[in-house]
């Protein structure tokens, strides 16, 4: 009879308590989803909204110019082409330098490796400008490079800086940390002893990458490639600083559309299309984590 | 056929020696336990067989064969570590399959093979789970089986029952024990659990700090262990300190005559070597008394402030703070850590009192 009783008073007091929390959780909730509304959600739909009302003589009205202007523009569509494009190489090469980096980080047992992860972390700590400047310090005209050749009476290089490849040298530089630590992370999934196993089942190393370490950390892959593709497609400052340059990466062309040409409209239109593309990326971003979740359980 | 020689091996992390200097002979099908306390390079010298560490000093070989710098992938053994090994993206199936479709066996042959190996450790029909909805007993079936289905010359386990609980452990040790036997499979165990060791191995290697202490049978190793340490770590073991004068130990309750030099030593004697009879003016009182069904464990207090444990039959009765002359029918000697002699001693029921 008393336990009966006693343990009908604990199941009331503990509604109450779960009620609490839950209130104070709903409270601790809603001053970053008010954020979120207020200086995310809010200003999108604000865009896409200015996008669409054209401003006419009696007011405003529905229109899809700057849409049709921009995708009939071979300028506009020249530089989205281009910006996709140096995103699309810069993920595949720093998939192609920074996982050997990370396998070496994750499984090499020398001292080396303490060293190598210092320099892997080197260009976390540099700013985009200034690595922007060193950029074209170094390889733009009359740079060190130059600067070497012509010492050695060899011919100036044609400088990559205002082409495709000086923003692309410069991003990858500047993601390799992230991407790299991101990695090394993800291959703290895969147990030594996992690893182990399968060499004694006779796993060379490719067998070993292949069939144990990168189904392993898949989701982790596709987390870094989602992160890194946000980060490069909206690239703002490498290029801007690098300097003008034909065809250019959507960062800069918004800045210049907007200050220049002084079309603030179109400027805004191009906005929403990067943003329309970085969404899907990062609607990737987001399954791949939820993904992690799960397998985790 | 298969057997293991390791020669003079010496292993060293870092400028420390691990392993100093070891040599052992594992006969075809025998099965020989590893047993140290932790950090006694047990897992090493396993490693260095398995091909996951290389020796500084010394060979191992198979068959006669010189296999010290083979690689794992190469080398004919099958190794079970402790957990975590299972590769979660796999099935059950996949992972035992693994091995063989990397041999590039046809898929047929695959198959049937992949079921004798889940049947021989008792998960037929678990083929399709995937490896985390199994429970911590099977994932180490699995291990095994996953082991035993490249059919390695050795087989090397590295405590791999540790993390199970008790029951589970002596039952899956008596299944490797039957798997073993039935295949007649030369094997490596390691463990830091002497009841383990004493249960399953053919051999017992004791390690202590890189180096081997005693290798015997486990009966050997239980009765006549021949360093102290060995008679320590092995079952329990009462150590009384006395001095030897002239052949005859001045302990006051143990009596032990023995040919040995003067000087310090240590009485061991083991508790169902103890008997305890009723008495007074010995000074050793009963301090507990615990039933475990099929003996009574009795701990005594001695005059002296030490204590002793006497396994006694369940049928004895004893009270707390009763008087007891306590008997020893079987006492080794030793001196430091070397065992100066073994005697069976008659008992003396206090009459110098
Ligand atoms: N990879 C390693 N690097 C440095 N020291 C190690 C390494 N592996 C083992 N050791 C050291 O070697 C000693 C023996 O370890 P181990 O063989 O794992 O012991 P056991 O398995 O008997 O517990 C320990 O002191 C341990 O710290
Ligand atoms: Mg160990």
């Amino acid at each position: 009879m008393t336990d009966l009783a006693s343990s009908g008073t604990r199941r009331t007091g503990g509604t109450a308590a779960s009620n609490g929390r839950g209130l104070t959780g709903l409270l601790l909730v809603s001053a970053p989803v008010a954020l979120l509304g207020w200086l995310i959600i809010y200003p999108i739909f604000n865009a896409i909204a200015r996008t669409l009302l054209a401003p006419t003589e009696t007011g405003t009205a529905f229109s899809t110019d700057t849409y049709v202007r921009f995708f009939s523009d071979g300028y506009a569509l020249a530089n989205l082409w281009l910006t996709l494009s140096v995103t699309a190489v810069c993920a595949a090469l720093l998939l192609a330098i920074c996982l050997p980096l990370a396998l070496y980080l994750r499984f090499a047992k020398s001292r080396v490796a303490g060293v190598v992860q210092g320099l892997a972390l080197f260009p976390m700590f540099v700013p985009s400008v200034i690595l922007a400047y060193a950029l074209i310090r170094t390889i733009g005209p009359n740079g060190g490079v130059d600067l070497v050749l012509n010492a050695l009476g060899l011919p100036k290089i044609n400088s990559p800086y205002l082409t495709p490849w000086g923003p692309i040298i410069g991003l990858v530089w500047d993601n390799i940390p992230l991407t790299t630590l991101m990695l090394v992370a993800g291959l703290g999934a895969v147990s030594d002893n996992a690893v182990e196993a399968a060499r004694d089942a006779g796993a060379r190393p490719l067998a070993l990458l292949r069939h144990i370490i990168l189904p392993q950390i898949g989701n982790a892959m596709l987390v870094v490639l989602s992160f890194t593709v946000l980060s490069i497609f909206s690239a703002f400052t490498l290029p801007y600083v690098l300097g003008p340059a034909s065809p250019e990466m959507m960062g800069p062309f918004m800045q210049r559309t907007f200050s220049q040409v002084m079309d603030p409209r179109m400027a805004v239109t191009q906005a929403v299309i990067t943003f329309a593309i970085c969404a899907v990326f990062g609607a990737f971003y987001v399954r791949s984590i939820a993904k992690n979740r799960e397998a985790r359980r | 056929m298969a057997q293991l020689t390791l020669k003079n091996l010496g292993k060293s992390f870092d400028d420390t020696d691990v392993i100093r200097d070891l040599s052992l002979d594992v006969a075809d099908g025998e099965l020989v336990c590893l047993l140290g306390p932790s950090g006694s390079g047990k897992s090493t010298v396993l490693r260095m067989v398995g091909g996951f560490e290389t020796p500084n000093r010394g060979a191992i070989l198979i068959d006669g064969e010189d296999v010290t710098r083979v690689p794992p992938e190469k080398r004919p053994t099958g190794m079970v570590f402790q957990s975590h090994a299972l590769w979660s993206h796999m099935s059950v199936a996949g992972n035992v399959a693994f091995g063989l479709k990397l041999r590039g066996l046809p898929k047929a042959q695959i198959l049937d093979k992949v079921q004798e190996a889940l049947a021989l450790v008792g998960l037929e029909g678990y083929g399709e789970r995937r490896v985390w909805q199994l429970s911590g007993g099977q994932q180490q079936r699995v291990a095994i089986a996953r082991a035993l289905v490249l059919e390695p010359k050795i087989l090397l386990l590295d405590e791999p029952f540790a993390s199970l609980d008790q029951h589970l452990r002596e039952r899956l040790r008596e299944e490797l024990r039957d798997i073993q036997r039935r295949l007649g499979i030369t094997t490596l165990f390691v463990t830091h659990g002497q009841d383990e060791a004493l249960a399953l191995a053919d051999r017992i290697v004791v390690l202590r700090s890189g180096e081997i202490e005693q290798v015997a049978s486990p009966d050997r190793m239980y009765r006549a262990p021949q360093t102290r340490f060995v008679a320590g770590f092995i079952g329990s073991m009462n150590f009384l300190p006395c001095d030897m004068r002239g052949g005859v130990s001045d302990h006051p309750l143990f009596t032990v005559r023995a040919a040995v030099s003067d000087g310090p030593v240590e009485l061991a004697i083991r508790p169902e070597a103890l008997t305890l009879l009723p008495a007074s003016g010995t000074g050793a009182r009963v301090h507990r008394v615990t039933d475990y069904g099929t003996h009574l464990l009795v701990d005594v207090d001695l005059p002296d402030g030490g204590r002793l444990k006497a396994m006694c039959p369940p049928s004895a009765r004893y009270e707390t703070g009763q008087e007891v002359a306590p008997g020893a029918s079987h006492v080794a000697l030793f001196r430091g850590d070397a065992k100066l002699a073994e005697v069976t001693v008659e008992r003396r029921v206090a009459d110098h009192v």
